[in-house]
């Protein structure tokens, strides 16, 4: 590494930082309150957060864990359902992309709208609340997640590099050697792109539809809750472990693409 | 014979028939919950309820039909979730010229253009609207915020995507760094600027009928939560689903358009992921 290419990693670092400490000075000696027009009850001092989430940690840690669950699970229901869809389009391209463009009009859709109703649908699941509004966060979850997959996936199944279709032909290769030496691999780099979207937007469907469930857990339900008793150091808290949840999620999918991809280039 | 079958083979036909399909789907599931459910219309309703009382005369509140009802109410959470559609466009595109004009401006910026995607911003809905105090402004400030990010590293991929070519052809005109924005640069970022605005105008009506459902008021959000809770007809709520999400789709349509008639050669910017 050159000197100059050091300088410039060390600038991308330290700059970024710099405004971090700054935001922080501001905000813990309350000018940032100035700035928003708020008080120090709305919008508690940094170190009071700090405290707070010490001294719930255990509460804290249980509410993280249900909604983790609500969100990896709907991720990996509507990941699957996403990659099958994506399946089925590439067998039937014809009337699959149809199918696809009405997939992605799902994404146009403000699913949170239809969290109430699928209450409504798994009340007959169990008698349990907790079971049967675990089943209906994670479909909101699962509908959030699929059509971002069945997209990538369709075209990381589909727009294979120049010839290597044709090259499969010349062995006379099956269509299941194709899909498996040639778009299973394919597509691969396109479910991590899938995965980038989806990812922050299962831990936002968690959230929401834990305003709606029959259930009164999770981080999202407590921020809300708490702001309603008023109690706002606690919402902040919570708001703090819901950043942590998707910045730490986001940081192990990044890990896992690295590892992942690293291996099929070596 | 072969006109009927170009019809069939039509994109457009592919479409409806899925369209169709969807739409048989859910009568059968309808016609299933009617005859096992008390109160079908909670669970799932027919189409035709749905559609017929949107255009029914009756008066679902004191005095307002249907139509009426939700007219009012889409103009009040459209218009607060527009403005702050532009207001985040507005900032998310000058960020993404500061960006493109300093390293500086970049190295600091760019970090947190990636943690915010990261943070679930519409959980934070409460406690923005606890700072604004206000359901308007609360609604303009989360809209701005889903807005102003994909915008901005949207656009900003197409700043980088010009080609090295034309930065020399320009560079052999003497072009100065103001020319070279009008004419290379913003013309080139287009495409990469209406995938952005076609990612966030959907978001942005979304986060502005959560916000809705948290306070009362006369938003879309707002007719929802309070038919949830039995204040009027359930057929409400099922309308309002429809027509946002109808509205969802059409905004994405509209994005398409505006970019259509700004720039009617064709060049798709790719999707911007970070």
């Amino acid at each position: 590494m050159t000197n100059k290419a050091r300088l410039n990693l060390l600038a991308s670092v330290l700059l970024p930082l710099c405004v971090a400490v700054l935001l922080f000075i501001l905000w813990q000696t309350e000018v940032l309150h100035i700035l928003l027009g708020t008080d120090t009850i709305t919008l508690p001092l940094p170190t009071r957060i700090g405290e707070i989430i010490g001294q719930n940690a255990d509460a804290i840690w249980e509410h993280t864990q249900i909604s983790l669950r609500v969100a990896l699970g709907g991720l990996v229901m509507g990941s699957v359902l996403g990659y099958g869809i994506a399946l089925i389009a590439t067998i039937f391209p014809k009337w699959g992309a149809g199918g696809l463009s009405i997939v992605s009009a799902f994404n146009a859709i403000p699913i949170v709208a239809l969290a109430p109703v699928i209450n409504n649908w798994t009340r007959d699941i169990s008698t349990e609340v907790d079971q049967r509004s675990t089943v209906a966060k994670m479909l909101v979850v699962m509908i959030f997640c699929t059509a971002s997959m069945s997209i990538n996936a369709f075209r990381g199944l589909t727009e294979l590099k120049p010839f290597s279709e044709d090259l499969m032909k010349t062995y006379a290769a099956k269509r299941g050697t194709v899909f498996l030496k040639l778009r299973l691999p394919n597509s691969i780099p396109y479910i991590f792109t899938a995965l980038k979207v989806s990812v922050p937007s299962s831990i936002i469907g968690a959230l929401v539809s834990e305003y709606f469930a029959e259930d009164t857990v999770g981080v999202g339900r407590q921020i809300r809750e708490n702001i309603v008793k008023g109690q706002y150091p606690t919402a902040w808290a919570y708001i703090a472990v819901a950043c942590i949840i998707g910045i730490a999620l986001y940081a192990i999918l990044m890990l896992v693409e690295h590892l992942v991809m690293k291996r099929r280039k070596g | 014979m072969t006109k009927l079958k170009r019809i069939l083979a039509s994109k457009t036909t592919v479409t409806l028939v899925w369209v169709v399909g969807v739409m048989a789907i859910w009568e059968v599931f309808a016609f299933i919950v009617a005859a096992t459910k008390r109160t079908p219309i909670n669970v799932l309703p027919h189409v035709w309820q749905i559609v017929e009382s949107f255009f029914s005369d009756k008066a679902v509140t004191g005095k307002m039909t249907m139509a009426q009802l939700i007219a009012t109410s889409c103009g009040e959470t459209l218009s607060r979730a527009a403005i702050g559609f532009l207001i985040g466009t507005v900032l998310g595109y000058l960020l993404a010229l500061l960006m493109n004009m300093s390293g500086i401006v970049e190295k600091i910026a760019f970090p947190y253009l990636m943690i915010i995607q990261m943070i679930p911003i519409l959980g934070m809905a409460p406690i923005i609207l606890a700072i604004t105090g206000d359901i308007d402004s609360s609604r303009m400030v989360i809209a701005a915020i889903l807005t102003f990010y994909p915008v901005s590293t949207n656009t900003l991929a197409g700043f980088k995507a010009v080609e090295k070519e034309k930065h020399e052809l320009m560079y052999s005109y003497a072009a100065t760094g103001f020319q070279r924005y009008i004419k290379t640069y913003i013309p080139f970022s287009i495409p990469y600027f209406f995938t952005g605005l076609k990612i966030s105008a959907p978001m942005a009506i979304t986060a502005s009928i959560l916000v809705d459902t948290l306070q009362g008021g006369n938003g879309l959000g707002c007719m929802l939560s309070q038919s949830l809770k039995g204040g009027m007809t359930r057929l409400v709520f099922w309308d309002i689903v429809v027509i946002s999400a109808i509205i969802g789709i059409l905004s994405y349509y509209l994005m398409g358009l505006i970019e259509k008639l700004i720039c009617p050669y064709k060049r798709r910017g790719q999707e911007v992921i970070l």
